[in-house]
C-alpha cells in the first residue's frame, strides 16, 4: 500500500496537510510508538506528516512571566537533560531519565508521548501534576486546552484531526511548592502493564507538619492518565497518616478502573496504586522514598 | 508514492528513491548489503538493531527512512579502522563477549556511542547505557568487562 509523506517545515505545512487528508493522516515525530504499530500492521497510514523538522515544535525556555515552553518534538533526553527543566520542576527531569532506555529517549519525543494518551505514560500524569496547557495550532489558528481537559478516552485526546500539538507550557509553581515522582513495576524492565505511577507536587504548611495543598497524576489506572480533584481533596490540609492514607486507598478502590490483563487484576492495580500514590506523597512530603520493590524513585 | 533521499551511512552517501513507510533497518540490510545490523523484535525492544543517528543510538527498526535524510548513519561495519577492528571490537572477542552473536552489533553501537560520549565511564554508567540491549544468552558479564576493559 502507498503511503503519502509530508515533510513540514513550518506547523502552517502540517496543518495544511492534516485539513487536506481530512483526517487519514497520522502525524509523526520520534516514531517510536506509531512505527511499532506500523511494524506489527496495526496502523497502515496513508498519510504521514512528520512534524520532526519544524523548529517552532522545538526548544525548551523560560518565558518572561517564568512559564516553562517546551516544544513538542522535544526528545526525552532534551527533557532529562534541560537545566531549566531540573531547575523549575525537578520531578520531571526524574520522570523523563526513567522513561525508557537510551535509544528510545534519543528518538522519543514529549509531545507525541502525550498525544498517544497512554494511561500509562509518565510525561502526562506529570503535565496533570503541574497543571500544564497543551497550546495546540489548527486552521483556525492556536487552541490553549488545559491539561485536566486533554486525555479524554483510551488513546483519545481532545486534539481535533485537523490539528497538532505545538508547545507545552507548564506555570512555574506556587513558591514552597516540592514535587515527586514514583513508579512501581512488578518486573523491573519490560512490564509495561504492571506499571503504575504517580506524579506530586504539594505544599507542607502548619512547621511543615501538614500537607496544605496537593497537586496530583496517576498512571495506569485507568483509561486514561488520571488525575482527581477526590483525591487531591482527601490529601488537602491534613496531616499525612495511616489513616489519612486508608481513605485514598479506599477512594482509590472505589472509583479507579485499571485495565486488567491476564497478569494483573484490577485490584492488584488498585493496591500497587495506593502503595505507589502513598510513596510518593511521602517522598515529597518528607524526602525519602519508603518501601522497597522494584524501585523506581 | 516514494520519496527521494539521501542516507549518510558510514561517511558514504546513499541517493535513494524509499517509501515514506520503509525502515532504515529494512534499507542497510535489503538494498545497502549492510546485513551487520541485526533485525529482531521490530518493536524497539531489543536493541540488536541499533545504529547511531548522528551520532547517538536509535533503533533503526523504528526509524523511518524519510526521518534520517540528510543525517549520518553508522553502522557496525563503520566501526573498523584501516581493516582493523576497533578497540571495542577487539576488546568483545579478547573477553569472549560474543555468544551467539547476534545482539553483538547493537551493544558494539550503543557502546561505542557511550565511549566517544564518556570515555572513562564507570561499572554502573556501563550497565545503564545498555540496559537497553539484549542478549538472549545472557552473556552480559563478559559484555561489560569487554567495555570496561577500554575506559582506558
Amino acid at each position: 500500500m502507498s503511503c503519502r509523506y509530508t515533510a513540514a517545515r513550518t506547523t502552517a505545512e502540517a496543518v495544511e496537510a492534516l485539513v487536506a487528508a481530512k483526517g487519514e493522516a497520522h502525524v509523526i515525530a520520534g516514531g517510536v510508538a506509531l512505527v511499532i504499530l506500523m511494524n506489527e500492521k496495526l496502523v497502515e497510514p496513508s498519510w504521514l506528516v512528520d512534524v520532526s523538522r519544524i523548529d517552532a515544535l522545538h526548544g525548551i525556555d523560560r518565558l518572561s512571566d517564568g512559564t516553562v515552553r517546551i516544544g513538542a518534538a522535544v526528545t526525552h533526553r532534551e527533557v532529562a537533560e534541560s537545566e531549566i527543566i531540573a531547575e523549575a520542576f525537578p520531578m520531571m527531569s526524574e520522570m523523563a531519565a526513567e522513561i525508557a532506555c537510551g535509544r528510545i529517549m534519543n528518538k522519543g519525543t514529549i509531545g507525541g508521548n502525550i498525544c498517544l494518551a497512554d494511561p500509562q505514560g509518565d510525561p502526562p500524569i506529570t503535565m496533570l501534576a503541574l497543571d500544564a496547557t497543551m497550546r495546540t495550532v489548527g486552521p483556525d489558528g492556536r487552541r490553549d486546552i488545559p491539561v485536566r481537559e486533554f486525555f479524554v478516552d483510551l488513546y483519545e485526546t481532545a486534539l481535533r484531526d485537523d490539528e497538532l500539538l505545538q508547545e507545552i507550557l507548564i506555570p512555574p509553581m506556587k513558591p514552597g511548592s516540592i514535587t515527586a515522582f514514583g513508579k512501581y513495576a512488578a518486573r523491573k524492565a519490560m512490564d509495561y502493564t504492571s506499571t503504575i505511577s504517580a506524579a506530586v507536587r504539594l505544599i507542607r504548611g502548619a512547621g511543615n507538619g501538614r500537607i496544605e495543598e496537593i497537586s496530583l497524576g496517576l498512571g495506569g489506572v485507568g483509561q486514561t492518565p488520571v488525575y482527581s480533584e477526590a483525591l487531591e481533596e482527601m490529601l488537602t490540609n491534613v496531616r499525612p497518616s495511616d489513616e489519612v492514607f486508608g481513605r485514598v486507598r479506599e477512594r482509590l478502590f472505589a472509583v479507579m478502573e485499571p485495565i486488567e490483563d491476564h497478569l494483573y487484576s484490577a485490584n492488584y492495580k488498585r493496591h500497587v496504586a495506593a502503595v505507589t500514590l502513598r510513596r510518593t506523597v511521602m517522598k515529597a512530603f518528607s524526602g525519602t522514598w519508603e518501601g522497597e520493590g522494584v524501585l523506581i524513585r | 508514492m516514494t520519496v527521494d533521499v539521501t542516507l549518510n551511512v558510514n561517511g558514504r552517501p546513499h541517493s535513494l528513491s524509499v517509501e515514506p513507510t520503509e525502515t532504515v533497518v529494512g534499507i542497510l540490510r535489503e538494498r545497502l548489503g549492510l546485513t551487520g545490523t541485526h533485525k529482531d523484535c521490530s518493536m524497539g525492544v531489543c536493541g540488536a538493531c541499533t545504529v547511531l543517528l548522528d551520532d547517538r543510538p536509535v533503533s533503526s527498526c523504528l526509524l523511518l527512512a524519510p526521518q534520517a535524510d540528510g543525517r549520518e548513519i553508522r553502522t557496525v561495519e563503520g566501526l573498523e579502522r584501516d581493516g582493523r577492528l576497533s578497540p571495542l571490537q577487539q576488546a568483545f572477542l579478547t573477553h569472549g563477549a560474543v555468544q551467539c552473536g547476534y545482539c553483538t552489533p547493537g551493544f558494539l553501537m550503543t557502546a561505542t556511542a557511550l565511549l566517544e560520549e564518556n570515555p572513562k565511564p564507570t561499572r554502573s554508567e556501563i550497565v545503564e547505557a545498555i540496559k537497553g540491549n539484549l542478549c538472549r544468552c545472557t552473556g552480559y558479564k563478559k559484555i561489560i568487562e569487554a567495555v570496561e576493559s577500554v575506559t582506558g
